[in-house]
């Protein structure tokens, strides 16, 4: 019987076998509402705050009941124009295709590591946890990055330098460790499976759950990069989105200090900007995309969760 | 178990396990090539640390510049330590860690399992993707959004506080109510990922485990005990090991950002990083940041070592290597 | 694992070495190659004959070079019909293509230290005295081609025009002790370079609470006592009269200057001036300014308006007083505030605003080191074309067809020009907005409308040759001996500096704590440096 059909069966039913009581369940509830309350609301601030007029803001500061509401923020954001369109093409772009390629050299990393009779095991496992903690700094990964390996204004500058990522490779080892038995791949390596076989087609489909997640931390990691833009990327159509957005951000907020030191023309400019208003508005479209595609990957790490007998 | 394993391995012939392990080495390759390239070979930098960086005029590039630089010995190293205070940022930086580590665990396991009891899926779906909010917000909004909150001449606790007849706190003049905040707010911030990571491996368990423990008459706490947890371990060690090894490190944006980089509380909002960041300023003096930055990693590497080491001896299974 | 962990690490360091070796190793022989030539003439073309070093230097440009130039504070989304002008017009007088890098207030900081740290090929950097690439810093750190190097004068060779035409004060500015010795190492940019701190009134209010400007300008801030109240009073409790930006109201108060080279630290180092003659010698030392009386004197002093309520507490709040005090200004929700002053502000601010805004300045305009090197170019030492590098400096300052053009863009495109010849901004402006003051020589500019007709000639030239230099203008300070202090002190200014200057903390009990953790950072170790250095420099000027 397939699980869906099983679902539907149980919700007619009434409490699934070997549920929590009704009682420590309305526990349950109460705890979670709470806190996903206080997750959601400085969110909703947000959304307010961003849709209030710098007026208000300037007259009693943010606030859930503003005095009048308005959009300059997006307006000023609007006034990209096509930059704007082009750059959430880079960043969607840069997501996908980075988050299908990290994950892709993440499971194959990770499952060699999970592998006990790999030879080479403990070296590997070491060879990236090492990482985690020594790097060179800043300035000399620029320099390979940019000098050596060209990455520069190109698509490969902002997918490359977040390509792999040790915690992820550790991470993912441990969900192969805690969700596939060996007696499988022995199993399957008798059968004469050969290793890319028993992996794509034998231990993936089990490993949906922590697929899924490594897979959306990914995708969270490419989605909110800038700073690799910034070091990388000048050509203005290439820059992703995250980027363009802090990039004005970061101007408002530069000059918004310094214009002491830049003469009238800077000062003028900057106190015209919606500096407040505009910090959440970037906020809210950066953040409604990648909301979007969160149940995405949270069908597969929900789905399979040991709800009584629901797994048959 | 591993019997039967090793009575396998003896039939498969030399070539095989050759393969075997070339097939391995195929899959680790791509990896490992990136942090070669992106984390091992710019490591060469770290030498700046005890150097006194310069451009090499005649031909700057950075390794003409390291190489042409005067090494300083440990001279980079000392505004750490340059103060009275310095031990005030480092018991900062480590206990708000420690305090960081255990509650998060504990926090974000109860959460996963807590999740996982929720009978109707869609509602699980509904928490665990509201839980995830915090991790979009950057520091610098959630600092403004805590303003609201206490700022003293329009945050609404402050006028709430006037209100029911209380003296209203400065906040960011008052020591007292920061360590509070900050853990509340790392919590806050960074427990819809670690459920995320617990959810997915409890979900990874074998739901016949459950059935059978039932069956045998296991309540649900039993359940919860030997079935769920057990199962659970090895992500919460790799996890735990992990943050140790973060230990002397801290969130820049939760301790510089979220107190507003208010002066008169930096004796309870101070730690490594924050120290760092403003000796940069003072200074721009690149070494200095990579001396701080090294020191950090080779307090987290020992860490790590000792931790792995004594989960090596218990339960090699969970060990990071 | 040890030893594994060892033979990694060091393989992998001698591959990175060769192979990062291998891959400068050309740069190398190309920059040797430059070095041997360079004292002659353009170094590209092996095959000219040599030509005699003669002292006007004819510029050879027979081979075509790209400059890479480093801009801050840009707006520019679309710069090809303006390069594409440009480089028709510097292929034929220099042989030279342009390539901006278009850097902005944001990124400049990060991208231009890690373009230098790392070497990147840029040949002309934008450079000045408070931007992370600091002019001094990076002088020393050998970031910068000396211009007036004796054995190959750049400047003298290739940059006379403009360097003639500047004003004493901002070449002496431009002197300091870099990796070469003590000399120019960056063309400094013809702007506002003078420093007025004002007291910025806001005189329609004043004017209700039964004041004049005069009465500002005949006492002091330990008179202020009075106006604050009386405003107070007539606009209610959530009024806060006195809008200030606590380090500069510090400096207004006490006649302090920021000493050259301690930029980044809060200033802990101070220097004094006489307010109503700048240029007067008043045998100042450096000193640790906190320590003062003066200092004492107003710390209680602002306490005292703090406790008033004359001064809105989220000013102590560094992240968001900015924020906050823009949001005051524009709405007129203020008596008194601080500004340094640039030309021009009182008209605009007054329109901003919707009020009658004056400025009450402190003191008169003056010239120190750290406001010459307001906005500079330098040539890096990583360009291979120095001296094509300095010709088109030359020619961007002296040119106004080549000025206008970078600056404004093309005409009948990005601008357009009224009857009176001034500059009427189109909506394409939009997408090529360079900072004006970020290039160089704005003197040769057309003005904007607004600004008149005759704004250069007749308004920014007088006021600025009217700026009086400061008594030890030359001194600049070498913290390299001192930067582990300095580091720990700008964590203990941080604490209390801000909060004492706005008056959120009690001077009483955190002063005496200020100065004891001061001098346990090793504050008397730098004001000892910065005397020593300040003596060594009286005695070399006489």
């Amino acid at each position: 019987m397939s699980k869906n059909a099983q679902m539907v069966l149980h919700h007619k039913k009434k409490r699934p076998f070997n549920a929590v009581s009704v009682p420590a369940e309305v526990v349950i509830n109460t705890i979670m509402t709470l806190f996903c309350a206080t997750c959601i609301i400085p969110f909703i601030f947000v959304v307010i705050i961003s849709f209030t007029s710098e007026e208000s803001i300037r007259k009693i500061g943010y606030s859930f009941t503003p005095l009048s509401w308005g959009t300059e923020a997006y307006a000023y954001v609007m006034k990209l124009g096509d930059q704007l369109w082009i750059s959430y093409f880079n960043s969607f772009f840069t997501t996908i295709v980075g988050t299908g390629l990290s994950v892709l050299i993440c499971i194959l990393y990770s499952y060699a590591l999970f592998r006990r009779d790999f030879k080479f095991r403990s070296f590997f496992s070491f060879f990236s946890f090492f990482t985690m903690l020594f790097g060179g700094g800043l300035v000399p990964t620029y320099m390979v990055c940019k000098q050596m390996l060209g990455l520069s204004d190109n698509y490969a500058a902002l997918i490359v330098p977040l390509l792999v990522n040790p915690f992820n490779i550790i991470v993912m080892r441990t969900f192969f460790q805690s969700s596939v038995p060996e007696e499988l791949i022995e199993a399957a390596a008798i059968d004469g499976s050969g290793e890319y076989n028993t992996l794509f087609k034998i231990i993936i489909p089990i490993a949906k759950p922590g697929i899924a997640t490594i897979a959306l931390l990914n995708a969270l990691a490419y989605w909110n990069e800038w700073f690799v833009a910034l070091l990388y990327v000048r050509e203005r159509a290439k820059i992703p989105l995250q980027y363009l957005l802090m990039q004005m951000q970061r101007n408002v907020e530069y000059l918004a200090k310094n214009s002491a030191n830049m003469g009238a023309d800077a000062a003028a400019a900057a106190s015209s900007l919606p500096t407040q208003s505009l910090r959440m508005a970037m906020v809210v479209l950066i953040v409604i995309p990648i909301a979007f595609a969160y149940p995405f990957f949270q069908r597969y790490i929900i789905a399979g969760l040991t709800i009584g007998s629901v797994k048959g | 178990m591993s019997g039967v394993s090793v009575a396998k391995k003896a039939h498969t012939t030399v070539s095989a396990r050759r393969k075997k392990t070339f097939m391995l080495l195929t899959m680790v390759a791509p990896g490992a090539i990136w942090l070669i390239l992106l984390r091992y070979l710019p490591m060469f930098g770290i030498v700046m640390a005890f150097q006194d960086y310069k451009i090499y005029t005649k031909a700057p590039s950075l390794v003409n510049n390291i190489l042409n630089s005067k090494f300083v010995g440990f001279k980079n190293f000392k505004f750490l330590f340059a103060t009275k205070d310095s031990w005030i940022m480092i018991r900062n930086t480590l206990a708000y860690n420690a305090v960081f580590i255990v509650l998060g665990l504990l926090i974000s396991v109860t959460f996963a399992i807590l999740l996982n009891e929720v009978t109707k899926k869609f509602v699980a779906k509904t928490y665990q993707t509201l839980m995830f909010f915090p991790y979009f917000l950057s520091w610098v909004v959630a600092s403004y959004f805590l303003q609201a909150f206490l700022d003293p001449t329009s945050g609404l606790l402050v006028h709430a506080m006037a209100d029911w007849g209380m003296k209203p706190i400065d906040f960011y003049n008052t020591t007292g109510p920061w360590p509070y905040i900050l853990t509340i707010a790392y919590i806050w911030k960074n427990t819809g990922y670690s459920v995320v990571l617990y959810l997915a491996a409890i979900t990874g368990i074998d739901a016949t485990q459950y059935e059978a423990a039932s069956i045998d008459g296991a309540s649900k706490l039993q359940q919860v005990f030997y079935v769920t947890l057990p199962h659970l371990k090895t992500m919460i060690i790799i996890l735990f090991i992990l943050a140790v090894g973060k230990i002397f490190n801290a969130d820049f944006g939760l301790f510089y950002q979220v107190p507003m980089s208010s002066g008169p509380i930096m004796s309870v909002t101070q730690v490594i990083d924050t120290y760092v960041y403003r000796a940069m300023i003072a200074t721009q003096n690149y070494s200095m940041t990579t001396a701080a930055g090294l020191l950090q990693n080779v307090v987290g590497f020992v860490c790590i070592m000792i931790a792995n080491g004594i989960v090596n001896k218990f339960d090699k299974d969970s060990s990071l290597f | 694992m040890k030893k594994k962990l060892l033979s990694i690490v060091l393989s992998i360091a001698v591959t990175a070495t060769m192979l990062v070796g291998c891959g400068s190793t050309t740069t190398e022989t190309a920059t040797d190659a430059t070095e041997a030539t360079e004292t002659a003439e353009e170094a590209t073309d092996a095959e000219e004959t040599a030509e005699a070093p003669a002292e006007e230097a004819a510029l050879d440009i027979s081979e075509p070079v790209t400059l890479k130039w480093y801009l801050h504070g840009s707006t520019v989304n679309d710069d090809m019909a303006v390069m594409e002008k440009v480089n028709e017009y510097l292929g034929e007088k220099l042989n030279v293509t342009l390539e901006p890098i278009w850097g902005t207030w944001g990124d400049f900081d990060e991208g231009s230290t890690l373009a230098i740290n790392g070497g990147d090929d840029v040949d002309i950097y934008f450079t000045c005295s408070w931007s992370a690439n600091e002019y001094n810093a990076f002088a020393k750190k050998g970031a910068w081609v000396r211009l007036d190097n004796p054995e190959n004068n750049l400047l003298e060779k290739y940059g006379s025009d403009i360097w003639n035409t500047l004003p004493e004060v901002l070449k002496a500015g431009a002197q300091i002790e870099g990796s070469d010795g003590y000399g120019v190492y960056a063309l400094p940019g013809y702007k506002d370079f003078g420093t007025q701190n004002c007291w910025d009134i806001n005189v329609t209010l004043l004017e209700e609470c039964g004041y004049t400007l005069d009465d500002i300008r005949n006492t002091d801030y330990y008179g202020f006592g009075d106006i604050l109240k009386k405003a107070k009073e007539l606009k209610g409790n959530d009024f806060y009269p006195l809008l200030v930006e606590g380090l500069v109201l510090e400096r207004m108060v006490d006649n302090s200057i920021i000493v050259n080279g301690d930029s980044g630290s809060l200033n802990v180092l101070s220097y004094y001036i006489d307010p109503t003659d700048v240029s007067k010698d008043i045998g100042s030392k450096v000193v640790n300014k906190y320590a003062t009386e003066e200092f004492k004197k107003f710390a209680e002093k602002t306490r005292e308006y703090y406790e008033a309520g004359y001064i809105d507490p989220g000013l102590a709040n560094k992240q968001t007083a900015n924020d906050l005090r823009t949001s005051k200004q524009l709405n007129a929700d203020y008596l008194i505030g601080t500004q340094s002053y640039a030309l021009g502000y009182e008209v605009q601010t007054s329109a901003e605003r919707g009020i009658e805004v004056a400025y009450v300045p402190c003191t008169p305009p003056y010239v120190d080191k750290t406001s010459t090197q307001g906005a500079m170019m330098a040539i890096s030492t990583a360009s291979k074309n120095p001296e094509r590098a300095m010709a088109f400096l030359n020619l961007l300052n002296t040119d106004p067809y080549l000025m206008t053009l970078l600056e404004y863009g093309v005409e009948g495109v990005h601008y357009n020009l009224n009857d009176d010849g001034l500059v009427v901004f189109t909506d394409e402006h939009d997408n090529y907005q360079p900072w004006r003051n970020g290039m160089g020589n704005v003197t040769i500019l057309p003005p904007q409308e607004g600004e008149g007709k005759d704004f250069f000639t007749k308004t920014f030239i007088p006021y600025y040759d009217s700026a009086k230099a400061i008594p030890a203008f030359g001194y600049q300070f070498d913290p390299t001996n001192v930067e582990t202090e300095l580091a720990a002190l700008a964590n203990v200014g941080e604490e209390y500096a801000l909060a004492l200057c706005v008056g959120s903390i009690d001077p009483a009990t955190a002063l005496p704590e200020f100065l004891d953790k001061l001098e346990a950072a090793g504050m008397s170790k730098v004001v000892d440096e910065a005397n020593a250095q300040l003596d060594a420099y009286f005695a070399n000027e006489q």
